[in-house]
């Protein structure tokens, strides 16, 4: 290089390392686990993303007599409780939100497995990636923290026509549909949904993000929401539970 | 074609690498030498959505475009304009649509350059169509409807043939999301690769048949993922230390074009190219502030430290208030390099090459790393095993650890992304030296884990 250089502090602020809690992620975890013997570890190896520590404390608390469908409000989602508010305040990441997510999974199914009769869910979402668009990350991303934060997902995967996810609303009857796309030329099959839902009769919440989709475009046709970040997707799943409307959706989510 | 690996670095020190040079130019188009003493704006552009609904529409979207960005490049008196013309995928899965397209392109750049003697190339990058709604389908029936698309571009007036290749994306996509280091080894290192290797022969064989140039690819489907997925200083989704290290084991990756035929100039958003400009010596395309456009950059005037052509990465076409978006971006671009021109004729461009550096070199991580003498160690550690494609993308994952781990303290890093590299740098440090057994390893874990892995994509 040349002789040249730099103060950084005087020519950009890193504001990350300015705002950075204090407190470290594990030991603002331990501040929320449940007191509870049995559940607490539960709560931890949600936490820590491990798939078999959280079957392995769901077992020894079905052993003590807890109950299986019980346990998934009482101990998984408790622990998902303690990883989403630790994201929602930024001080973990989403990988620890997807490692947690499929600990979760997996403790749901084994719950599932030991019980005999099926658990009641928060409400069922569906999910596609637009016609036309292979690109899934974010379609993934979405599900898995709805699926993380109690809801019932119905993942119709990618490149999903229009008249697919028209028979999957008509057949699943949900609170709400999501729809992500990458690129500008796919996203106009959003536009296509929502007309088709229209004529239809269905006005449910169409949830659409992802690459170029921005408020411009989604504010173009009645049922869109837009979701600026898939983190968006859970907390617009609960504010319909909460009873809002599509006005007041909009009113909460379109920040631009 | 054949495969020919890079054994050595092409500079004797970082500090010779500078932008509008490369040890290797790339004559191109009408009169256009590429990498040889100057730089070149590169404009891209996406048509209207609405303008893809026939074969006629599409095409008069492409003449306005390109009719748009020539006039406004001799109304401001700019020298050299290269125009690249990324395919919507009715244009690649149907050939002949990028075939006119093309053809009509050409016809107008060939008018200007005739009337003025601007000089111009085209570059057509079809998109990666080979996959269907459930799986990758990389060497299928789609991998020839491409080859032709390919064809009909190179036939019809394309100068520069790129793509942005997906292979190894799906090991990729789930790896990410979960900081799982080695799994970015084998989907990018390895599979990426692979792919690469396979599909860049045919591609350099086309343009040798048809006398243009191949040109390159870019990690953008997996490494700019990363990067995107990281986004900005206060996001929350991926550390910026994980995406530089995907971004270091990309440059072997996007080096494999060259090795199997391609010359250069590289695709705009790799930006892992002033990596692969260390090594192979080709000229490169960059984007940084001029691609706001397309998305937020925390690297936009490091990132032209070493560029032959500078991108705005992609622009929908529609009208603002300074004429249409391809003729404001164009015209950005173009003085870029302006003063990047000056800079080289007045012997000032080390000074402005550092400038620009410095802006960003402390910004975050991935700046830091991307500057040319960190970037050229990365290229030093990938030449060290150049004839084994895990052991070199492992290499250039280790070094940038090192780099991190031991760097200026003017970059401050977070708390977070300093575990989020002390857990990566476990990782690689638990890693075998045996690519075979990591193959194989690595082949039997991701057909469990990912549902959707095709070995056979491979040739595995």
């Amino acid at each position: 290089m040349t002789s040249l250089d730099v103060d950084p502090s005087e020519i950009l602020e890193r504001y990350n390392v300015k705002m950075e809690k204090a407190m470290t992620p594990d030991d603002a975890a331990a501040e929320l686990y449940p007191k509870d013997d049995l559940i607490r570890p539960i709560a931890e190896a949600i936490y820590e993303g491990e798939e078999d520590d959280t079957v392995e404390g769901l077992q020894k608390a079905i052993d003590a007599g807890k109950d299986p469908i019980a346990l998934i409000d009482d101990a998984l989602m408790v622990g998902m409780g303690v990883v989403t508010k630790l994201y929602d305040e930024g001080i973990i990441f989403l990988p620890n939100v997807m490692m947690s997510a499929d600990a979760m999974l997996d403790g749901i199914d084994f719950c599932k497995s030991q019980a005999k009769e099926a658990p009641v869910s928060k409400g069922k979402i569906v999910c596609h990636v637009a016609e036309g668009d292979v690109h899934d990350i974010g379609k993934s991303i979405v599900s898995a923290l709805l699926r993380a934060n109690g809801f019932d997902v119905v993942d119709l995967g990618r490149d999903v026509p229009v008249d697919e996810v028209i028979e999957a609303v008509k057949k699943e009857k949900p609170m709400m549909v999501t729809g992500t796309a990458l690129m500008t030329t796919t996203m106009y099959a959003f536009k296509a949904v929502n007309d088709r839902l229209l004529e239809a009769g269905i006005k449910i919440p169409y949830q659409c993000g992802g690459g170029a989709v921005n408020q411009d475009f989604v504010s173009t046709y009645e049922l869109g929401v837009y979701g600026e970040e898939a983190a968006d997707a859970p907390k617009m799943a609960e504010a319909i539970l909460a009873g809002a409307d599509l006005g007041k959706l909009k009113e909460q989510f379109h920040q631009h | 074609m054949t495969v020919n690996r890079y054994t050595k670095m092409a500079y004797a020190s970082a500090d010779d690498m500078i932008f509008g040079k490369s040890p290797n130019p790339v004559k191109a188009g009408l009169d256009l030498e590429i990498g040889a003493g100057y730089t070149t704006p590169e404009v891209n552009y996406a048509p209207r959505p609405e303008a893809g609904e026939t074969k006629e529409k599409l095409v008069k979207e492409y003449e306005r475009i390109t009719r748009d960005i020539m006039e406004r490049m001799v109304q401001v008196g700019f020298p050299a304009v290269v125009l690249e013309t990324e395919h919507v995928q009715q244009m690649t899965n149907n050939p002949t649509w990028g075939g006119e397209v093309a053809n009509a392109q050409k016809a107008i750049m060939e008018d200007y350059h005739d009337e003025y003697g601007i000089k111009c190339a085209l570059r057509h990058t079809p998109g990666d169509i080979r996959e269907d709604r459930d799986y990758m389908q990389l060497r299928g029936e789609k991998y020839n409807t491409l080859m032709e698309s390919f064809e009909e571009v190179a036939s019809n007036g394309a100068d520069l043939l790129s793509i942005e290749t997906m292979g190894g994306k799906e090991v990729f996509d789930r790896a990410i999301l979960r900081n799982d280091v080695p799994g970015m080894l084998f989907a990018i290192g390895c599979l990426g690769t692979m792919d690469m290797e396979y599909i860049w022969q045919d591609i350099a064989g086309i343009a040798k048949k048809n006398n243009v140039v191949a040109a390159g690819d870019t990690d953008c489907a997996q490494a700019n993922t990363a990067m995107f997925i990281a986004g900005g200083l206060l996001d929350k989704n991926l550390a910026h230390t994980l995406a530089i290290i995907a971004r270091a084991i990309s440059a072997p990756r996007s080096l494999a074009a060259y090795e199997a035929g391609a010359v250069g100039p590289g695709k705009d958003c790799g930006y892992e190219n002033t990596i692969v400009k260390s090594i192979a010596g080709v000229p490169i395309a960059q984007e940084g502030k001029t691609s706001t456009c397309a998305h937020s950059d925390v690297m936009g005037n490091l990132v032209m430290q070493c560029c032959d052509l500078w991108s705005n990465e992609s622009v929908e076409y529609h009208g603002e208030f300074g004429g249409t978006t391809v003729q404001c971006w164009s015209e950005s671009l173009a003085y870029d390099c302006a003063l990047m021109n000056v800079s080289l004729q007045t012997g000032q461009s080390k000074n402005l090459r550092d400038m620009m550096v410095l802006s960003d070199k402390y910004r975050d991580p991935q700046g830091y790393i991307l500057a040319y003498d960190n970037a050229y160690k990365i290229g030093e550690a990938i030449v060290k095993d150049s004839d084994d494609i895990y052991l070199r993308a492992k290499n250039a994952a280790v070094e940038c650890v090192n780099l991190l781990e031991n760097a200026d303290p003017k970059l401050q890093m977070t708390r977070f992304e300093k575990n989020a590299l002390a857990d990566a740098s476990k990782a690689l440090a638990g890693l075998t030296d045996d690519s075979d057994k990591f193959l194989s390893d690595s082949l039997e874990q991701y057909k469990k884990e990912v549902k959707v892995f095709r070995p056979e994509n491979y040739g595995l």
